[in-house]
């Protein structure tokens, strides 16, 4: 039982999967299928992990999703423009980590609520986004080897659940494993004693922003290699989705702290709970209906056993 | 004269986990006085009110009203017997204006199904007429002078009848024409038959405006009587604890029956009482040699508070320095500025060297610091409790000193090192820092510090909310680390606390420091008489302000 109340997220996954296998052991159930889902939730767990980081530090930041279209659309520009593949991606990553550390700053040094601040400066991201794409899609110029860091494989594997293999190892050591990782925890369990006792607050408070947007600007790169065109709100779907894989994880370890282990977690039960739902044939919006009814109960039966204690 | 109460509260004891807030707290008040209740801070007056407005329910005691034993269960049952409670911290909403004020909690006057908006200001008004002619009735509380708005709190007191009006500090953020204004509508509700309980820090206002007063001090009366039988030295040295009374004092109605020190172990561990000698007699230096011929560890000229008052300080190693003051005298703040915490003008050296910038360039020379509120200023909940020990000097946790990778190995010995050495009693290292009692949660955010050798330590408010044994064993801990070399300067509101531990006392009095005594002029009735803002000889401003 204590086993259940503690990993109770992690048995629920496995739940899911169990039910959908004997509901479809042709389609789901198959070896190719879960390697397949692997790659359909790589991009949301990627941007996930980076909403992470920011959890951590107890702030949202809304525009990832806005710096996912910004960082497609801004490659396929740029590639359409002839500049070779590698100075693109550190381009667009670039750009990325900045549009983060301006968050940052304004949140940390000004004190301006994540919330509004993420939620404003995504505003402006979006904007810049159709200025730079005239609000039509994007296609041409896209290289090849480019398109295959979105849609190949190595050894059977796909290219982008090698990223997010990457990105969440990276990830999980600097929060779990580093200095840096304790002081964010820091900062997100009691931001004046972490001041008092003298961490760099602001400064880590703009490196985890930054961090956050350099992810969603890489999970851009991937979509547009993926598709093989970009959309200027190509990344609208990543923003909610992204927050409740967070959510979900922080039910699943760790007394309720955002950890990317339990992001990755919480990634997959929408990514199973998706490809499930369609394997069976069930209408998309039964889909979001199920998956939001996940959400809460699983941030339900996690209140309700804390209040049991 | 007779003395006919018709409220008195008889031996009333509260607790709050080990501490005892009342411990046989009494209060008579005769009808139509002014009756004032003094005492230091922490000495009970607080809780006593609460009890008496029903938000705590005595352990022990009883309350009589008109004779009857009276249990009040709650805010509106004291209302219903006719005790108004006008808190220190105002409570009006800010956007309603006087009449909106004066009828929240009340059954509005109605016509039809709708309130009646001129009726509810038609009996507004007749109450400020009497009260507070020129009160502005439609201005909302938030635009208010803090004069007017303890008059809208008055007014709504008094929408119905009452009996009692109690007052907390209510003069202590009004100008000398508002107080005053404030002194003559006290008088006028005495006259009027309503008593009015006065609470007030300013001794002179207490002397001029009351009848009669109740002095309390650890949560218990110790002394009682009429106005007119005492004065200020009389007053200082019952909420003190000094036995000699002043000249022209009577005899005090209560027995004064222990004095402070004898009171076992209430508030002083058995640690405490024969490691170190009560006032007048000073603590020796805790280095064993005179430390006074060291050459100081800091040096601050700075100005610190929303004042910006400049204080000139020198600490020495192995002194524990106490600095006292009433609640909001500016001890925190003046900590605060010291640890780079609050932005201060002026300069700071340890040994000699001006530190870095904030916090962390105070680290960096061995300074340290633990905070006040220890919830909200002091630990990382979503760490563990050895996560929370290496928080202040993470660095020196590494597996490899080039790499910022916390070795966790490191982090465990030391958790186990500083457990051991402060009797930390946990659950395990890992469990969360909310799971400890508030005397180890004290202990740990003294143990962060402790991986490195402490040239300045800071503390505000050591022990509060601190059970008796894990008391003892923080002093003992100050005591260790002042004995190791590093000075001590400690905040604190428990005066016990500062006879057990200080080598000499900085006095606090509204944002300016008042008084340093130490030596001979350490007694406990100086360090009061300066924390209420009158010198009890010659006024002795440190040599240092002169600057």
């Amino acid at each position: 039982m204590i086993l259940f109340r503690r990993y109770g997220t992690l048995f629920a996954l496995a739940l899911i999967v169990l039910v959908f296998a004997v509901a479809s052991p042709q389609a789901f159930g198959t070896v190719s299928n879960l390697v397949n889902i692997t790659q359909q939730m790589s991009l949301l767990a990627i941007v996930a992990i980076g909403a992470t980081l920011v959890m951590v530090l107890g702030e949202f930041d809304l525009s990832v999703s806005a710096v996912v279209s910004f960082a497609g659309i801004s490659a396929a520009a740029l590639f359409a423009a002839g500049v070779p593949i590698a100075i693109v991606m550190l381009a667009v990553l670039a750009a990325s980590l900045a549009m983060g550390a301006v968050s940052g700053f304004l949140v940390a040094r000004y004190r301006v609520p994540s919330f509004i601040a993420t939620l404003a400066f995504g505003t402006v991201i979006g904007g810049l986004t159709f200025w730079i794409s005239n609000g039509a899609t994007l296609f041409s110029g896209i290289p090849a080897v480019f398109r295959d860091l979105g849609r190949g494989t190595i050894l059977g594997v796909p290219v982008p659940t090698l990223w997010l293999a990457g990105v969440a190892v990276v990830f999980w050591l600097l929060l779990d494993k580093t200095e840096f990782g304790r002081r964010l925890y820091a900062i997100g369990g009691n931001r004046e004693a972490a001041r008092l006792v003298g961490l760099p607050v602001r400064r880590d408070m703009v490196v985890a922003f930054a961090l956050c947007a350099a992810l969603a600007g890489l999970a851009g790169l991937l979509l547009t290699a993926r598709l093989g065109s970009a959309h200027p709100t190509g990344g609208g779907g990543y923003l909610l989705q992204a927050y409740a894989a967070v959510f979900l994880g922080m039910t699943a370890f760790r007394e309720g702290e955002p950890s990317v282990p339990g992001t990755l977690v919480g990634a997959a039960i929408i990514a199973v709970v998706s490809n499930g739902l369609t394997i069976l044939g069930v209408p998309s919006f039964l889909q979001d209906l199920l998956t939001g009814a996940i959400i809460l109960a699983a941030v339900l039966v996690r209140n309700v056993a804390r209040e049991e204690r | 004269m007779t003395f006919a109460p018709f409220l008195a509260l008889d031996g009333l004891v509260k607790h709050f986990g080990a501490t005892k807030a009342l411990d046989g707290a009494d209060l008579a008040i005769e009808a139509g006085s002014v009756h004032a209740l003094v005492g230091e801070n922490g000495a009970g007056k607080s809780t006593l009110i609460k009890t008496l407005s029903g938000l705590y329910q005595p352990d022990a005691g009883t309350i009589r009203l008109d004779g009857a034993p009276v249990t009040i269960d709650g805010p509106r049952a004291a209302e219903a017997m006719g005790l108004r409670f006008i808190h220190q911290e105002l409570n009006l909403v800010p956007h309603f204006d006087a009449v909106g004020n004066a009828w929240i909690g009340r059954r509005h006057p109605r016509r039809g199904p709708f309130i009646d908006g001129r009726a509810m200001r038609a009996k507004v008004a007749e109450v400020a007429a009497r009260i507070a002619p020129d009160l502005p009735l439609d201005r909302p509380a938030a635009r208010l002078t803090p004069g007017q708005r303890q008059m809208a709190e008055i007014v709504r007191a008094l929408m119905e009848p009452a009996r009692l009006v109690v007052m907390d500090e209510p003069t202590s953020s009004l100008s000398e024409g508002e107080a005053e204004r404030l002194h003559a509508v006290v008088r006028q509700l005495a006259a009027e038959g309503c008593a009015v309980l006065f609470i007030s820090h300013r001794l002179d206002e207490v002397l001029d405006l009351c009848g009669r007063y109740t002095v309390l001090r650890n949560g218990r009366t110790v002394g009682a009587g009429a106005i007119a039988e005492i004065d200020r030295a009389g007053l200082v040295a019952r909420m003190s604890g000094q036995g000699t009374l002043g000249t022209g004092s009577g005899e005090p109605s209560l027995p004064l029956r222990e004095r402070v020190g004898e009171r076992g172990t209430t508030s002083v561990s058995p640690v405490e009482s024969f490691a170190s000698p009560a006032f007048p007699h000073p603590n020796p230096p805790h280095k064993g040699e005179g430390a006074s011929g060291q050459k100081p560890v800091l040096a601050a000229d700075l100005a610190f508070g929303p004042a910006g008052s400049r204080i000139a300080m020198q600490l020495r190693p192995g002194e524990i320095v106490g600095l006292y003051g009433l609640v909001g005298a500016g001890r925190s703040s003046l900590l605060r500025t010291l640890w780079g915490a609050t932005p201060g003008r002026g300069l700071i050296a340890i040994d000699g060297q001006v530190p870095g910038h904030g916090p962390a360039g105070r680290i960096a020379r061995g300074m340290a610091y633990v905070p006040e509120d220890r919830r909200r200023e002091g630990l990382a909940l979503a760490l563990s409790i050895e996560d929370n020990l290496a928080l202040a000097h993470l660095a020196d946790f590494r597996a490899r000193r080039s790499l910022p990778l916390p070795s966790k190995a490191k982090i465990r010995a030391f958790a186990k090192r500083t457990g051991d050495r402060l009797r930390l009693v946990a659950a395990g290292p890992d469990s969360s820092p909310a799971t400890l009692s508030g005397g180890n949660q004290q202990k740990l955010l003294f143990g962060r510090w402790l991986g490195r050798p402490i040239r300045v330590l800071l503390v505000d408010e050591p022990t509060r909310g601190v059970d008796v044994g894990a008391k003892g064993e923080i002093h003992a801990e100050m005591r260790r680390i002042a004995s190791d070399g590093a000075a001590v300067l400690m905040a604190t509101s428990d005066i016990e606390e500062l006879a057990a531990l200080s080598t000499r006392v900085l006095v606090l009095h509204a944002g300016r420091l008042v008084a340093e005594l130490d030596g001979a002029s350490l007694t406990r009735a100086a360090v009061v008489a300066a924390a209420f803002g009158h010198a009890p000889d010659e006024p002795r401003p440190p040599s240092e302000l002169s600057a």
